[in-house]
């Protein structure tokens, strides 16, 4: 457990030398701060194109800020060959892994706060008190992000850094698609397609799971009955994606 | 290695069972909570983007201001699609109902020339509110229920209609006018009696209505009408 919260600690303070992480969390903080510029529209309007742009900025960059720190996570290790120096040591690849996938959350986790803590002021400073539906959002936002981290993270086992990228953006829109599927497969009457598709459903990350925002800012409330099974759903994918990353990490020759 | 190859399998594939299970369960409540998004194609590049990333909101937000723009220019027929395609984006957003009903019963009604044109987009206006109401999450709120009645008591001139709808917004949260503007339209639709229970309602709960309700109920009691 040691071991691996030093190679968690580690990573995060690797990815904190890295400049593109800064300026992504930048743009974030101008496009929060941009929404302050619908002051033209009514309080209703302003207050909800407000949550509108916080929520989606929070969501987008830090799917960039989860996806650009898993890439690098483990193949720089491979790349400067700092990893052969780790695994000499007493360290199981198992450790590795976890470590890197904690590391990350971490890095996830302070973007998270500090672009929540941001939209907050934000708020606050339109006098309006986030509910508590707001923080459900910010919540299962965090779940997401978690989970986009640990499947870019688990690619990185066993991809290159370009494929990696691609492939973590290509799941990323199709696991926003997942729930069209879902109506798709229910209008479909052949029983072959349907049970493949279903699988296929089960099998792709279903992001849109996590997406209330767009019933919050309208002033929907969502039980916590469906947060908890998202927020479960969240954990249960993560698992699966960290086991087929040390699946392969287990695998690979280094 | 390969024994640990096979446990790894076999708890991933346990993991998926769980994983099916809990999505079971995600899009039962999806269903019951009203959570569920439309299947959409449309409307246009930027939109449908926006859309492909789960950004439906945003997508909203982006129409809302090119309708804002449209409409301090006055091109109001401009401005039908648009609130179509966010009516479509993000049905729960009520303001678009009641601005577009709105919209088209008072504004474009206004633009119009003959008695027929101005007919329609009342029609059009009563349809695009009775619309929203097909919502769910819209028929639990004052909202739309009010601007029917008030649409079908100011403009139409329907007044069975602006009691039945208004009656409805009342049983919901609302502000102190909804009860004022019902009192009226008992009055308009013959029911005096009701007129007054309602303005003495009005009276005993609203301060701001007190003077008006008090004067209103001695008219109806007196002349047997009240409102000009």
């Amino acid at each position: 457990m040691k071991k691996m919260w030093t190679i968690a600690v580690n990573t995060f303070r690797e990815s904190m030398r890295k400049k593109t992480l800064y300026i992504i969390l930048i743009f974030a903080l101008i496009v929060i701060g941009a929404s302050k510029l619908f002051s033209f529209l009514t309080a209703e309007e302003e207050l909800k194109m407000i949550k509108d742009v916080s929520f989606s900025a929070i969501e987008f960059f830090g799917a960039l800020i989860a996806i650009f720190a898993s890439i690098t996570a483990i193949s720089t290790e491979i790349e400067r060959r700092t990893i052969y120096t780790l695994l000499t040591k007493p360290i199981r690849r198992s450790d590795f892994v976890l470590g890197k996938f904690f590391g990350v959350s971490l890095i996830i986790f302070v973007n998270f706060i500090l672009t929540t803590l941001f939209f907050i002021g934000l708020l606050l400073f339109k006098k309006s008190i986030p509910d508590i539906e707001v923080f459900k959002t910010l919540l299962l936002i965090f779940f997401e992000l978690i989970l986009i981290g640990g499947i870019t993270l688990a690619l990185g086992t066993f991809t290159t850094d370009a494929f990696n990228i691609i492939c973590s953006f290509f799941l990323y829109i199709v696991g926003h698609l997942t729930s069209y599927g879902k109506e798709m497969i229910e209008r479909t009457e052949n029983i072959v397609v349907a049970g493949l598709a279903d699988m296929l459903y089960t099998l792709v990350p279903n992001y849109e799971n996590f997406n209330i925002r767009d019933k919050i800012v309208v002033g929907i409330s969502v039980s916590w009955g469906y947060v908890g099974y998202t927020i479960l759903y969240g954990i249960l994918y993560t698992c699966i994606v960290l086991l087929i990353a040390l699946y392969f990490f287990q695998k690979r020759e280094i | 290695m390969r024994r640990k190859g096979y446990r790894y399998l076999i708890s991933i594939v346990v993991l998926f069972v769980g994983v099916h299970l809990v999505q079971v369960q995600i899009d039962y409540r999806k269903k019951i909570e009203n959570l569920e998004s439309n299947l959409l194609l449309m409307p246009g590049q930027i939109a449908g983007s926006l859309v492909l990333g789960g950004f439906k909101g945003l997508a909203a937000d982006l129409l809302w201001l090119n309708m804002e723009e449209y409409w301090h220019k006055g091109q109001h027929y401009k401005i039908l699609p648009l609130l179509e395609a966010i009516a479509w984006l993000q049905p729960s957003y009520i303001l678009v109902w009641t601005v577009g009903g709105w919209h088209m019963a008072y504004n474009i009604y206004a633009e119009v020339k003959t008695p027929e044109e101005k007919q329609y987009w009342y029609q059009q206006g009563i349809e695009f509110l009775k619309k929203g109401l097909a919502y769910p999450f819209n028929a639990n709120k004052y909202d739309i229920y009010f601007e029917l009645g008030w649409t079908y008591y100011h403009k139409g001139k329907d007044y069975p209609n602006a009691v039945k709808y208004l009656e409805k917004a009342v049983k919901y949260p609302h502000p102190e006018y909804v009860d004022d503007v019902l009192a009226h339209a008992y009055e308009k639709n013959g029911q005096i009696d009701k007129a007054i229970k309602q303005w003495e309602f009005v009276r005993d709960n609203y301060v701001s209505f007190f003077d008006i309700a008090t004067r209103m109920i001695h008219d109806l009691k007196t002349k047997g009408k009240a409102t000009p």
